[in-house]
């Protein structure tokens, strides 16, 4: 994520996505899945969201997109209450899921691309035009007329983000979108995703760490609370905060941490190899 | 237990337009005393091969061995109940009213008497941290409860092998130790286990060896440490073997180390200039 493209994040105006004391339970828990959660995420800005299994970041985003409905509080997307409004908010939210297997369902990627656009009956030509230039935005060109089923994961993951970008969401919801792809497909999809950056509203739940370095903000949801609200710098640099909320550094920066090489730019392992190699080569001046 | 696969082949939808040959000719052994990691990209034939181990799907051709007999012979009962398979997103088959209940259904069918049903969901539900979760609704929990459930549920038979495919996708950082160290536990006990995982750091730090499985083939067998710097690049080497590999070259006293604590005990041993 280089190009941090700020100018997508108009201020002035409502808020993209927004809450109030949101709380909710599920019917049968004995405790709120989320409790009094306050926040408001500008036009534009990339939000991620961590924080240990059961602290609330699923039921975040199924609020923001109208699956769930608020017992006290409230959640807004723009100036609309997806409660009250489901459909109207889902125009503007676009959700992308865990598991890419469970989302595609035409026979071609470029029908699966249309599919949504079908239902809103959007005209032909339009559509042709926003499903080319949906699967352009993920670098799927030459991949209209092949098969769903013979793509690998991070494929099948990018087809189903330009069936929503067909869409042309103002929000996206990202719901751990890498954690069953390997490592080639985690970055392709990665990739795409920065890409969208500036451009949409971005909020991306993920238990990897490393996925957010370049965010705007991250937020930490533990036991149903938000504990903490703060920059990316800020959350890999302070241990008690991870350790408190189940995360663990990317092994690379765990490693670069370890051996006393500051963890700021060292964001792969090839990054690291080169540092250490750079500081043996100090040392040996010195000596 | 030892369970081998002899030349196993399995087409998906043989005869149609969809055919794939899924497995083309795999031979693999799980040794009674070792975690076996199983990695390779998406379609490579990771869950195929999962579910051949208890033949959940029955081999095209080829053989399934446990312990020195064709599983064939086997009944289907028994041999699901010695091999334990944990699919990916496990959480989807809970279906009893409380955790308690969910665990305990195999157990009780196997026709134990009621006080070892008892006995082995508590154990199987503390192994997996989740004692505290025995009364709740399986619905209520979060997605991490949820697997860690699931999972209580297969060994709560008392596997004699256990295959866990993509046990940890979803898991916080946390959790996903935790449920390492059940595998190291269980490996220590005497049952060993298959790891399917696309996570190759965590497979670096608990598998005693690795295939690489490639188009349903068998691409790579070994041990950690020789099938990784074999191929040290990005999309077939766990982040400490992408470290190491290219210092190799310069200096090669630091070593092949594969887990994270004795990379990192190598990489301070060249630091420091001793090798």
């Amino acid at each position: 994520m280089k190009n941090r493209n700020d100018e997508g994040a108009r201020r002035g105006g409502p808020p993209a996505v927004s809450s109030d004391n949101l709380t909710f339970s599920y019917p049968g828990s004995e405790r709120a899945a989320l409790a009094n959660v306050t926040f408001e995420l500008r036009v534009g800005e990339y939000a991620g969201v961590v924080g240990p299994n059961g602290g609330g970041k699923s039921t975040l985003l199924r609020l923001i997109n109208g699956l769930l409905r608020a017992d006290s509080g409230n959640v807004r997307v723009a100036d609309l209450n997806p409660a009250t409004e489901p459909y109207v908010v889902r125009r503007r939210v676009g959700m992308l899921f865990q598991n890419p297997e469970n989302g595609l369902v035409a026979p071609f990627v470029e029908d699966d691309v249309a599919f949504g656009l079908e239902n809103l009956g959007v005209e032909r030509e339009e559509m042709r035009e926003r499903v080319r230039e949906a699967i352009r935005a993920v670098g799927l060109e030459g991949y209209e007329r092949r098969e769903p089923h013979t793509l690998s994961g991070g494929e099948k993951q990018r087809v189903a983000l330009a069936g929503l970008l067909a869409l042309d969401p103002e929000v996206l919801l990202l719901d751990e979108p890498t954690s069953m792809l390997d490592a080639a497909g985690r970055s392709e999809v990665l990739e795409r995703l920065e890409e969208l950056r500036g451009a949409r509203t971005v909020v991306h739940v993920t238990h990897h760490v490393d996925e957010l370095l370049d965010a705007d903000r991250v937020l930490v949801l533990n036991a149903g609370k938000l504990v903490a609200d703060v920059s990316p710098e800020r959350l890999v640099s302070d241990p008690d905060l991870l350790r408190e909320n189940r995360l663990a550094l990317p092994t690379t920066l765990r490693l670069a941490a370890a051996l006393g090489l500051g963890p700021a730019k060292l964001r792969t392992p090839e990054d690291l190899a080169s540092a250490i190699v750079q500081k043996i080569g100090s040392e040996a001046r010195a000596r | 237990m030892r369970v081998e696969l002899q030349n196993v082949r399995y087409v998906y939808a043989p005869g149609t337009p969809f055919e794939v040959e899924a497995l083309q000719g795999v031979s693999l052994a799980v040794e009674p005393d070792e975690v076996l990691g199983i990695v390779g990209g998406t379609g490579s034939g990771k869950s195929t091969l999962a579910q051949h181990l208890n033949l959940l799907l029955e081999p095209t051709s080829g053989r399934v061995i446990v312990d020195g007999v064709d599983a064939r012979t086997l009944k289907g009962s028994e041999l699901r109940r010695r091999v334990g398979l944990v699919f990916q997103f496990p959480e989807a088959a809970l279906f009893a009213p409380t955790v308690e209940e969910d665990v305990a259904f195999a157990p009780r069918r196997l026709g134990l008497d009621e006080e070892e049903v008892q006995r082995r969901v508590r154990e199987t539900l503390e192994l997996l941290g989740a004692r505290h979760l025995a009364g709740r609704s399986p619905f209520a929990l979060s997605g991490g409860e949820k697997r860690r459930v699931a999972i209580a549920g297969v060994l709560a038979m008392a596997p004699e092998v256990l295959v866990l495919d993509e046990p940890t996708a979803g898991l916080d950082p946390a959790t996903r130790e935790d449920l390492l160290g059940v595998v190291r536990a269980l490996r220590e006990g005497g049952t060993p286990v298959v790891l399917v995982s696309h996570d190759l750091d965590e497979v670096a730090e608990v598998a005693d060896r690795v295939c690489v499985l490639e188009e349903g083939k068998v691409r790579a067998v070994g041990t950690p440490e020789e099938v990784f710097y074999a191929h040290p690049e990005a999309s077939l080497a766990p982040t400490t073997v992408r470290v190491v590999a290219p210092l190799r070259e310069g200096h090669p006293e630091v070593g092949r180390p594969v887990r994270f604590e004795e990379t990192l005990s190598a990489l301070n041993g060249l630091l420091e200039g001793r090798g």
